[in-house]
């Protein structure tokens, strides 16, 4: 499940002012819970590692979003938000050498307490001479970088622990 | 320069013209064309004729002639022109979009840039001089003008990034059998340096924007050093062009066509065969002599040494050492 369609099943869980909503598919399951109705909801994301690839989910498949959601999510009587507060983790799509700046002595691409965007480039992951970018796939702050400039990366490591912008 | 494009200031991608003037100066190549019928031709006034053909000589281009008695081409070229090398590669990925600079930063940059910008797959960049072209790290790629070859060229394979690392040591395969076209004999350094005599005669650079499962884009950057004479003093041990090579001076639009298709034969193969990750790696091992039992140091990881011992299922060089067998990943070696 993308982002977008993260942002899609939201979107129709305020429409129909359901407070809570859980989603088993393969390794990923989403748990949403609202606190009030209209307000900004909370999002666990969890995926198990090593990160399996997840399927991008068929443009055909959102009806089954809304079927599911239908059949399985009930609306519950509203409780106060007890879940902890959920970081999101970069994780390498690749195994390599990590660099967290774009030439050797030139500063990071990004460090602790800073804003990213989707798509912003967070840190090269370099195998066989091939340079990989590796972009922000949300939204938020920079927590933590979870591994060291020039360190060995295993296929699914987690690089970064991003906090995301409500 | 660095590991990834800076800014790039935008380079001038050269006056579609001037490829025009050439294509129709060769097609009439014994005859002298009037300045009104080269104006027709190509769209422009004759005054507009008469400065492309001064620009055209100033990059080299012998053209014999005067706005009063008409151009005639003394010899074909040897500029990578997109009407001088297209024609060269037709049926391959690589023929409809050439893109030519007389002078830019980096083929790379520009290339990850207009593939960020959603250039198709198969443009290709090709440069007579670059002014800061790039290698691995802080390393940059020494790029006199119209003496080596500069082409990046962008790929769109669709498949994860885990399984595009094949490309970097396809690309060197690509060079070496463009080369070896030619009944030159070149060596490969993992993961895709092309050596003679020890010496660096090609560099690749490969960078790639991908999303967690979906490669975006791969830019393979291509550095061969063609007819250099001579190679600024840091670099006369470790460089060497094919002319130093082999006493004769090469067309560069005949090797970079030759690498073109060589290049869009691997990719092809890679996309359509089912073993032919495994034929890469299988002909990496025949093809390269660092890949069993050479003893070389590896920089990454603080730097250790080694006898080399094969290549593993990714194609990761293995190195067999005092405390076991370590996988190299990144890509620097060197023998020792």
């Amino acid at each position: 499940m993308n982002q977008k369609e993260l942002r899609e099943l939201i979107e129709f869980l305020k429409e129909q002012d359901i407070a809570e909503f859980e989603l088993e598919r393969g390794d990923v399951k989403v748990r949403i819970k609202r606190n009030v109705p209209g307000a900004a909801p909370e999002i666990r994301y969890i995926a198990p590692h090593p990160a399996a690839p997840v399927e991008p989910a068929p443009a055909s498949s959102a009806p089954a979003v809304s079927h599911s959601s239908s059949a399985k999510a009930e609306t519950t009587s509203p409780t106060a938000s007890t879940a902890k507060e959920t970081l999101h983790t970069v994780k390498s799509p690749i195994v390599g050498t990590f660099y967290e700046s774009p030439s050797p002595g030139s500063p990071p691409f990004v460090k602790a307490g800073d804003s990213v965007e989707v798509g912003q480039i967070l840190c090269i992951v370099e195998a066989m001479k091939l340079m990989n970018e590796i972009e922000c796939d949300v939204a938020g702050e920079i927590v933590e970088m979870l591994v060291k400039n020039g360190q060995p990366i295993e296929y699914g490591q987690e690089l970064f622990s991003v906090r995301p912008r409500a | 320069m660095s590991r990834r494009a800076a800014t790039n200031r935008p380079a001038q991608q050269t006056d579609a013209r001037l490829g025009q003037i050439v294509r129709v100066l060769s097609n009439y190549s014994t005859m002298v064309i009037s300045g009104a019928k080269l104006a027709a031709e190509i769209g422009a006034t004759r005054a507009e004729v008469w400065r492309l053909v001064q620009q055209l000589r100033h990059y080299g281009v012998s053209i014999e002639g005067r706005p009063a008695t008409g151009y005639r081409l003394r010899s074909i070229p040897d500029l990578l022109l997109p009407e001088i090398v297209a024609p060269l590669i037709r049926g391959t990925i690589f023929s409809h979009f050439i893109h030519h600079y007389y002078r830019i930063g980096s083929t790379n940059t520009t290339a990850l840039e207009a593939a960020a910008a959603g250039a198709p797959e198969g443009s290709v960049f090709l440069a007579e001089q670059q002014t800061s072209g790039r290698g691995r790290g802080s390393h940059s790629w020494n790029s006199q003008r119209s003496s080596g070859i500069y082409c990046s060229v962008i790929l769109r394979p669709a498949m994860p990034p885990s399984e595009a690392l094949v490309f970097s040591l396809a690309a060197g395969l690509a060079v070496q059998a463009a080369i070896q076209s030619f009944r030159v004999p070149v060596d490969l350094k993992w993961p895709n340096d092309l050596l003679i005599g020890g010496r660096k005669v090609c560099g690749i650079l490969t960078e790639m924007a991908a999303e967690a499962t979906r490669v975006r884009h791969i830019v393979i950057g291509i550095g061969i050093n063609v007819n250099q004479i001579t190679f600024p003093p840091e670099l006369q041990n470790s460089a060497i062009s094919l002319q130093l090579a082999t006493g004769k001076e090469w067309s560069r639009v005949e090797l970079c066509a030759a690498l073109l298709k060589s290049l869009d034969q691997e990719y092809r193969t890679l996309l359509e065969r089912p073993n032919a990750r495994e034929s890469v790696l299988l002909r990496f091992q025949e093809r390269s002599s660092y890949v069993k039992g050479r003893k070389i140091y590896v920089e990454e990881n603080g730097g250790y040494h080694g006898t080399t011992y094969g290549l593993d299922d990714r194609g990761f060089l293995r190195v067999h050492t005092p405390d076991g067998i370590r996988l190299v990943l990144s890509g620097s070696i060197r023998a020792v």
